[in-house]
C-alpha cells in the first residue's frame, strides 16, 4: 500500500471446505490468479493465500484457507475454521456423494465455527454439463485455453465439451435440490466453474456483502474502523480482481 | 468412516523396543514377503525370532577401540541379534550399529590376566576391539550368546556379496584419488565458501559432476536417485561437495561404511555441514536403519508392485492427484520418468500397509527422498518413517501430528513463553504454520538445499531435530512474532523468513566470514546449541503426558464426524445417537468381541476372519468400519436386557453385578435383519436403523416386527418350526422372569398358535392337529408332540393377522408387545468419556500401587472374599437379573402392578426354587446360595474376626488408590524438569561442534571424550594382540568370503 492511501482493507478470514478432488484450489487459484502459482504449493493441512477486492464502500480482504481435500485431514479443519468470517463449502455437481460431505461440513460448521459464520454452498464443474434449464452453462471459452488447463488440473483431460449434449449425464445433483438445500440451511448458493470462471467471483462478492461487519468485533489493529470508513475513496492500490467473473457472467448470459 | 479404534490399543514401547529403535534396528530382521497378509508385518507383539529357536538379547559393559585410531570408548555394548550395538557412556560420542553378517571373524584375545577382549573382524578388513568389562562369567555368557547369534546369521552372510554393489560407498571407495590439485582447489573454496540459495535443477554437468565425487549416469551400479540423471539440487562448488566426499571416503577408511559405519564424533560434523548429494541417498539409508530392511527384503518392493499391478484403491486415485504438486520446480518432477517413480513408490506403500494407505504430504517426503535414493531405497526409508520415526503422523487418524503439534506447543511454552503468551492472547495457532513443517519435514518450507540438510540430521539424530529446529525458527523471530496480530500475518512471516534463509545473518558486519555465515547456519546453531535441552526423553515424556488428551480429543471428534454423517437418524435424539454410537465404539473394543480384535498398531483386514471389525470400502470409496456378528452380540447386550446375563450377588457387606454376554439364536436373528445390505457386518447406520424400528414401535409395530424377525424367507408365513423358534426367542427373553406365568404364557401361545394355524393356514400345509391336553402344556411338552408328527414343518403356515391374534389372545404377551419389548433396549451412558485420560490416570504414574489393588484379578479376589465372609454370615445370595422387571421399574404402568410384587426381593428366593422347579426350559438355573467357588467357605471355623480383618485391609487399599487417583499430581512436567538439567549440564561439550565453516576443516580427534591413561593403554595392547581361539562357526564360514 502506498503512503497517500490511508484505507487499510477489512480483513475477512474465509475458509475453503469440501470433499477431496472437487475443485477447491481451483476455485481458490481462479479467483487470486496472479497472485499465486498453483504449481508451487501443495496442500499440506492448508494452503494460505490472500486476496482483495473492493466492494461498494470498503476494500475486503481475503485472507484465504484452502483446507486438504483428504478425509484424514478433516480433523485438523477446526484448526483453520475457527474465527473465520466466511466459509465456501465446494461439491462437485457430477459427484452426489460430495454434495452429501458438503453438508455434513455445514453442519460442523454450524455447530463449531463462528456463530455469524457466512456459509456459501458452492456447486462447482459447471463446465462439465450443459444443463439449459437452471443454469445457462458458458460456452466453451475458446479466449484462453491455455488458462483453462491450468485451473482444471483436477479435472480429466478428456473432458467432454460442454456443447456437447451427452455430458447432461455428467450432472448427479440438480440445482433445485442443492438450492432448497442452501435455503433451508440458510446459505449462499452458486453454481461455478472454477474452469472457465464463471460465477467464481461472484461468490466472493456475495460473501462479502453478507458479512455484518459492523458487528464483527475489529482485530487489536486500532486504526482498522476509521480506515473502513474511508474505504470507499481510494482502491487504486487494491488487486480488485473480479474481472473473471464479469466475464463469465457475459458468456453465461450469451 | 473409519473409526479411530488403534488409539485404544496404545500401548508405551517396552524397553527393549526402545533399545532397538535407539539402534534404528528393525524389530523384525526379516519381514514376511508381500504375499503374506501385510498387516502380519506390522505386528509389534511378535518377538524377534531368527530360524526356528529365539535367540537371546543381552547387555554388557565394554571397551570399544578400533585399529587406526587413537579414541577408546567406554560404554554399553548391546547384543540384539542379528545385530551388536555400542553407545558410549556419553550417549553422543560413538555409536555403532553392526549387522553381524558383515562380522567375518570373531576371536578372542590372548591378552593380560583379567582382561576379556574380543577382536571382531569386518567383511571389509576393519578390526573392532570390544573389552568385555563386565565379570567374567557375564563376559563369558555374551561370548557364547554372540556365538550362537552368529551362528544364525551365516545364510546371511552370502547375501551379503550381491547386496555390497549397491552402495555408493563402495563404488567411491573402489575408484581412484581425485588429482591433488583438484583438492586443494576445493580446499580453498572451503575457507571462504559461502552457501547461496540456488534454484534447484542445475544440470549435472561433467564438471559438476566431478565436483560431487566420482559417479553420474553409467558408472557404476550402485542405486541412485533422480539427482544422477537430472541434476542435484544446489551448485556443487558452493556445496564444497568435493572436499565433503574426501573426508567422507577418509572417514569410512577408518570408520565402516555402509552397513558397519561406526559414529564417531568426527561424523556428527560431516552430518551437520550437509551430506554430499550423491552420498546423501546411502547415509539415509544407514543413519536411519532402513538399510538393514533393504538387505533383508531384497525382493519385497518388485513383487509388491508386480502383484498390485493394474489395481486401484482409493489409495492409489489420491495418490495420482498429488504427483503433479510433490516438488514441480524439480525438472525431474516435470518428466514422465520422475513421477513414474514417485507413483510406484508410494503406490507400492499404500498397498503394504493398506491401512495407512496415502497421506497427502507422503508425496512431499518421497519426492524429496528420490532425488538421492533409488525406488527401493525410498521405499524402505519411508516404511522406517511412518513406522518408527514419524510414528502415527500419516495414519487415517493422523494421531502422531496432532500429538506432535500439541507437544511442539507445550514445548514453545516452556521455552519460549513470551511467544506463547503472545500467541494466546492474539488468538493464533502456531499449528497453522508448524503442522506442514513436521509433517514434510520442512521440504515443502524452505528452499531444498536447505530442508535436506535438516532431514540428514532428523534421520541420524531422531524426531526431536524436527522440535529443535521449529522452537530455533520462533525464537529467532521472536520479535517480529510479538508484531503478530492474525493467522495471515503469521504465515507471511514464515514465509519470507524461509524465502531468505540462505541470505546472510549479518550482512553489514565488517568482517567476511561472519558475513558468510547464513540464515540457515544461525538456524542450526540456535537449534543444536540452544534448544540441545530438548531430548529424545523430553519428547517421550511430552508425548505420554498429552497422548490421553490427543487420543480422547480424536475419539469425540469422530464420535462427533460418525453421528453428523449418519443419513438417517430415525426418530433419535442427537444424545440418543451419542450413546449408541459410544456402545458400538467400545463393543469394538471390548475384549469379549474377539482376542484379536485389534492387537496390533494395524488393523485386520484379512477376508477370512471373521471375528474382527472389518473395515470396507463404501460406495464412495471411503474406508468404513463396520462390526461382525460376534462384536454385534456384545453391542446388543449392553442395549438389550435379554441379551445379557446379569447376576446380582448380595453378601454381608456389598450388592454388585456381574454382566455376561448371553448367546441365542435371536441375537443372530436380530444381526442378520439388520444386516440389510447382505454384507455379514453391520455398519452404524444399520445399528441405529434396526434400533430405531424396535424402539420407536408400539404395539402393533412390535408385533409385525418380531413376526418378520423369524419369517426367514419373508414371505409372510412362519412356518411351524419359524412357530417354535419365535417361542423359544420368547422363552429366552423371559428367561430370567420371576413365577411362571411368562412360561405359561408362552405354552398357551403355542397351543393357540397351532389352533389358529391350522385354521388359517395355506392348504397342503395343515398336518394332523394337535391334541390340546390343557392349559398346563410346557413349552418343551409342546415341541416334542410337534416335532413327533410326521408333518411338514417347513411350509407356510401362520400369517401375520393370525399371529396377532393369537399375541393379543393373551394379557402378558400383549403388554410384552406393547411396553416391555421397546422397553427391554435401553440406552444408557457407557462412562467412556475422556477414556484415555481415565484410564492413562488410573495406570500412570502411580501405576505400582494402583496396579497391585484395581486390576480385574484383585476385584475379583476382593469379590470372592467378600462372598466368602458374606456365606459365612449365611448372608450371600446370588440371583440372575430378570430382563424385564428391571424395565418395569421405571415405566410403572397400572396394569403391571402384579409383576411389580414379584421383584422384592425377599421374595426371590422362594421364586426360584419355584422356577427351578417347574422350569424345564430355564436352563440357566439361578443357585441361591453360591459356595464352591467362595475364598473363605471352605474353612468355616476360621474366625470371623479375621476374615473381617482382611477384608478391612483390603477395602482400605482400595480406598488409599482411589484417594491417590483424586489427588494425582502432575509428575510428567517434573521428570521433565529433572532431565532438562541433566541434559544442559552434558550438552556442553557440542557446542563447539557447530563452530561454523572451521569447525568443518578442524582436525578431529582433539576434544573428544576418549579414553585416557590405563585403559587406552590396554586397548592399544589388544590391537596387538594374538588371537588365543576362535568362534567355530565363523571361522569355517571365513572361507567362504575370502573372495569378498
Amino acid at each position: 500500500m502506498s503512503e497517500e492511501t490511508p484505507v487499510k482493507a477489512v480483513q475477512v478470514k474465509l475458509v475453503l471446505l469440501g470433499e477431496a478432488a472437487v475443485g477447491k484450489s481451483s476455485l481458490v487459484l481462479r479467483f487470486c490468479q496472479g497472485d499465486f502459482n498453483e504449481n508451487t504449493s501443495p496442500t499440506i493441512g492448508a494452503a494460505f493465500l490472500t486476496q482483495k477486492c473492493r466492494l461498494e464502500n470498503r476494500i475486503v480482504k481475503f485472507e484465504i484457507w484452502d483446507t486438504a481435500g483428504q478425509e484424514r485431514f478433516h480433523s485438523l479443519a477446526p484448526m483453520y475454521y475457527r474465527n473465520a468470517q466466511a466459509a465456501v463449502v465446494v461439491y462437485d455437481i457430477t459427484k452426489a456423494a460430495s454434495l452429501e460431505k458438503a453438508k455434513a461440513w455445514v453442519k460442523e460448521l454450524q455447530r463449531q465455527a463462528n456463530a455469524n459464520i457466512v456459509i456459501a454452498l458452492v456447486g462447482n464443474k459447471l463446465d462439465l454439463v450443459s444443463d439449459t434449464s437452471s443454469t445457462p452453462a458458458p460456452p466453451a471459452s475458446a479466449e484462453s485455453p491455455a488458462e483453462d488447463e491450468e485451473d482444471s488440473s483436477e479435472e480429466p483431460s478428456s473432458t467432454p465439451s460442454p456443447a456437447e449434449n451427452e455430458s447432461d449425464d455428467a450432472r448427479q445433483v440438480s440445482t433445485a435440490e442443492a438450492e432448497a438445500y442452501a435455503k433451508e440451511s440458510g446459505l449462499l448458493f452458486f453454481e461455478a466453474s472454477a474452469k472457465t470462471g464463471h460465477n467464481v467471483g461472484e461468490i466472493f462478492t456475495e460473501i462479502a456483502k453478507t458479512i455484518p461487519f459492523d458487528t464483527i468485533s475489529p482485530k487489536p489493529t486500532t486504526s482498522q474502523s476509521a480506515n473502513r470508513r474511508s474505504g470507499a475513496n481510494n482502491g487504486e492500490n487494491n488487486n480488485v480482481n473480479l474481472g473473471e467473473g464479469q466475464q463469465a457472467k457475459k458468456g453465461g448470459c450469451c | 468412516m473409519s473409526l479411530p479404534l488403534h488409539l485404544r490399543s496404545y500401548r508405551e514401547k517396552s524397553k527393549d523396543e526402545l533399545t532397538r529403535d535407539f539402534f534404528n534396528v528393525p524389530l523384525q530382521a526379516s519381514l514376511p514377503g508381500p504375499s503374506d497378509p501385510p498387516f502380519v508385518v506390522k505386528m509389534r507383539e511378535r518377538p524377534y525370532r531368527s530360524g526356528q529357536e529365539e535367540l537371546q538379547s543381552m547387555d554388557i559393559n565394554a571397551v570399544i577401540s578400533v585399529e587406526g585410531k587413537e579414541e577408546v570408548y567406554a560404554g554399553r555394548l548391546s547384543l540384539l541379534p542379528p545385530f551388536l550395538c555400542f553407545i558410549s557412556l556419553d550417549r553422543k560420542s560413538c555409536r555403532c550399529t553392526i549387522p553381524l553378517y558383515t562380522i567375518r571373524r570373531v576371536e578372542r584375545l590372548n591378552s593380560r590376566a583379567g582382561v576379556f577382549a574380543l577382536s571382531l573382524a569386518t567383511w571389509h578388513g576393519m578390526r573392532i576391539i570390544l573389552q568385555l568389562t563386565s565379570l567374567l562369567p557375564t563376559a563369558e555368557h555374551f561370548a557364547i550368546l554372540l556365538r550362537d547369534a552368529l551362528k544364525s546369521q551365516l545364510a546371511a552372510m552370502k547375501q551379503l556379496k550381491p547386496f555390497l554393489p549397491s552402495l555408493y560407498s563402495e563404488y567411491l571407495l573402489s575408484s581412484p584419488v581425485s588429482s591433488a590439485a583438484g583438492q586443494q582447489q576445493t580446499n580453498d573454496h572451503l575457507l571462504l565458501g559461502t552457501e547461496l540459495n540456488e534454484k534447484a535443477g542445475n544440470v549435472g554437468t561433467e564438471a559438476e559432476s566431478d565436483l560431487r565425487g566420482p559417479g553420474g549416469e553409467g558408472k557404476g551400479i550402485y542405486q541412485r536417485g533422480l539427482g544422477e540423471q537430472f541434476g542435484f539440487p544446489g551448485d556443487a562448488r558452493k556445496m564444497r561437495e568435493r572436499s565433503k566426499m574426501k573426508l567422507w571416503r577418509e572417514y569410512f577408511m577408518i570408520h565402516g561404511r555402509n552397513l558397519t559405519l561406526l559414529r564417531y564424533p568426527p561424523f556428527q560434523r560431516l552430518l551437520q555441514v550437509g551430506l554430499p548429494s550423491r552420498l546423501r541417498g546411502e547415509l539415509w539409508e544407514v543413519m536411519s536403519g532402513s538399510v538393514y530392511l533393504r538387505f533383508a527384503n531384497p525382493e519385497t518392493y518388485g513383487l509388491l508392485l508386480s502383484q498390485n499391478a493394474g489395481k486401484s484403491s482409493q489409495s492409489t486415485d489420491e495418490i495420482e492427484k498429488d504427483l503433479n504438486r510433490s516438488l514441480p520446480e524439480y525438472k525431474a518432477y516435470q518428466t514422465e520418468e520422475g513421477l513414474a517413480r514417485l507413483r510406484r513408490v508410494l503406490v507400492a506403500y499404500s498397498f503394504r500397509n493398506p491401512e495407512l494407505g496415502y497421506c497427502q504430504a507422503l508425496n512431499i517426503v518421497v519426492a524429496g527422498l528420490l532425488i538421492y535414493m533409488s525406488e527401493e531405497q525410498a521405499f524402505w526409508l519411508l516404511e522406517v518413517l511412518c513406522d518408527r520415526i514419524l510414528p502415527g503422523y500419516y495414519s487415517p487418524s493422523m494421531e502422531g501430528t496432532l500429538l506432535d503439534q500439541r507437544v511442539f506447543e507445550s514445548l514453545v511454552h516452556r521455552c519460549l513463553p513470551m511467544i506463547q503468551e503472545h500467541f494466546v492472547s492474539v488468538d493464533v495457532q502456531i499449528s497453522v504454520a508448524s503442522l506442514p513443517w513436521f509433517l514434510s519435514l520442512y521440504i515443502n518450507s524452505m528452499p531444498l538445499i536447505f530442508a535436506f540438510r535438516i532431514v540428514d540430521c532428523v534421520l541420524a539424530m531422531g524426531v526431536k531435530v524436527l522440535f529443535q529446529i521449529g522452537l530455533a525458527v520462533l525464537k529467532i523471530n521472536g520479535e517480529a512474532l510479538l508484531e503478530v496480530t492474525d493467522d495471515g500475518m503469521f504465515i507471511n512471516l514464515m514465509r519470507s523468513y524461509f524465502a531468505t534463509i540462505g541470505d546472510s545473518a549479518h550482512p553489514d558486519h565488517p568482517d567476511p566470514r561472519v558475513r558468510a555465515i547464513t540464515n540457515f547456519q544461525e538456524l542450526l546453531v540456535v537449534a543444536f546449541r540452544e534448544f540441545n535441552v530438548i531430548t529424545d526423553e523430553t519428547i517421550t515424556a511430552e508425548r505420554k503426558r498429552l497422548r490421553a488428551i490427543i487420543s480422547d480429543e480424536i475419539e469425540k471428534f469422530s464420535k462427533r464426524a460418525a453421528v453428523r454423517n449418519l443419513k438417517n437418524i430415525g426418530k433419535f435424539s442427537k444424545d440418543q445417537i451419542g450413546i449408541i454410537y459410544d456402545h458400538y465404539f467400545s463393543a469394538i473394543c471390548s475384549p469379549e468381541a474377539g482376542p484379536s480384535t485389534y492387537s496390533g498398531n494395524a488393523q485386520p483386514l484379512s477376508g477370512d476372519q471373521f471375528d474382527q471389525p472389518r473395515i470396507q470400502v463404501d460406495a464412495q470409496g471411503r474406508v468404513e468400519t463396520r462390526i461382525d456378528h460376534r462384536t454385534f452380540r456384545v453391542f446388543i447386550s449392553q442395549i438389550a436386557t435379554w441379551a445379557r446375563e446379569e447376576t446380582v450377588t448380595t453378601n454381608a457387606f456389598i450388592q454388585r453385578t456381574d454382566r455376561r454376554v448371553a448367546d441365542h439364536e435371536l441375537i443372530d436373528r436380530l444381526f442378520f435383519a439388520w444386516d440389510s445390505q447382505d454384507q455379514g457386518t453391520l455398519a452404524l447406520q444399520d445399528v441405529v436403523l434396526g434400533l430405531n424400528r424396535v424402539m420407536t414401535a408400539g404395539l402393533m409395530e412390535s408385533i409385525e416386527w418380531f413376526f418378520e424377525l423369524h419369517d426367514k424367507d419373508k414371505d409372510g408365513f412362519l412356518t411351524k418350526d419359524e412357530v417354535i423358534q419365535l417361542s423359544e426367542s420368547l422363552l429366552f427373553i423371559f428367561r430370567n422372569e420371576p413365577g411362571d406365568i411368562y412360561l405359561a404364557a408362552v405354552s398357551k401361545f403355542i397351543l393357540n398358535a397351532y389352533e389358529f394355524g391350522d385354521a388359517t393356514a395355506p392348504e397342503g400345509s395343515v398336518d394332523e392337529r394337535i391334541p390340546i391336553d390343557g392349559d398346563k402344556e410346557t413349552a418343551s411338552g409342546a415341541r416334542e408332540r410337534s416335532n413327533s408328527s410326521a408333518g411338514p414343518h417347513n411350509l407356510p403356515y401362520l400369517n401375520l393377522a393370525t399371529f396377532r391374534m393369537v399375541v393379543l389372545a393373551d394379557e402378558l404377551l400383549e403388554n410384552f408387545f406393547a411396553n416391555d419389548l421397546t422397553a427391554s433396549f435401553q440406552l444408557e451412558q457407557t462412562g467412556d468419556e475422556d477414556y484415555h485420560q481415565a484410564h492413562q490416570r488410573s495406570e500412570g504414574l502411580l501405576g505400582g500401587l494402583m496396579n497391585l489393588v484395581v486390576t480385574n484379578e484383585n476385584k475379583n479376589r476382593l469379590n470372592r472374599l467378600a462372598d466368602g465372609f458374606g456365606a459365612a454370615l449365611g448372608k450371600h445370595a446370588e440371583w440372575r437379573k430378570p430382563a424385564l422387571s428391571k424395565t418395569i421399574e421405571p415405566s410403572t404402568s397400572g396394569d403391571l402392578r402384579a409383576r411389580e410384587s414379584l421383584l422384592t426381593p425377599a421374595q426371590q428366593a422362594g421364586q426360584f426354587q419355584r422356577q427351578r422347579s417347574s422350569s424345564a426350559v430355564s436352563q440357566t438355573s439361578t443357585k441361591t446360595v453360591e459356595s464352591t467357588t467362595t475364598v473363605g467357605t471352605p474353612d468355616e471355623k476360621r474366625s470371623l474376626a479375621d476374615v473381617e480383618a482382611r477384608y478391612r485391609e483390603e477395602s482400605q487399599m482400595v480406598k488409599a488408590a482411589q484417594e491417590a487417583v483424586m489427588h494425582r499430581p502432575n509428575f510428567a512436567i517434573d521428570a521433565i524438569g529433572d532431565s532438562d538439567d541433566e541434559e544442559g549440564a552434558e550438552g556442553e561439550g557440542e557446542e563447539d561442534v557447530m563452530d561454523e565453516v572451521e569447525a568443518f576443516l578442524k582436525a578431529h580427534g582433539d576434544d573428544d571424550s576418549g579414553l585416557k591413561g590405563e585403559q587406552k593403554k590396554v586397548a592399544e595392547d589388544l590391537l596387538k594382540a594374538e588371537p588365543m581361539g576362535r568362534y567355530q562357526g565363523k571361522k569355517k564360514e571365513s572361507a567362504d568370503l575370502v573372495d569378498l
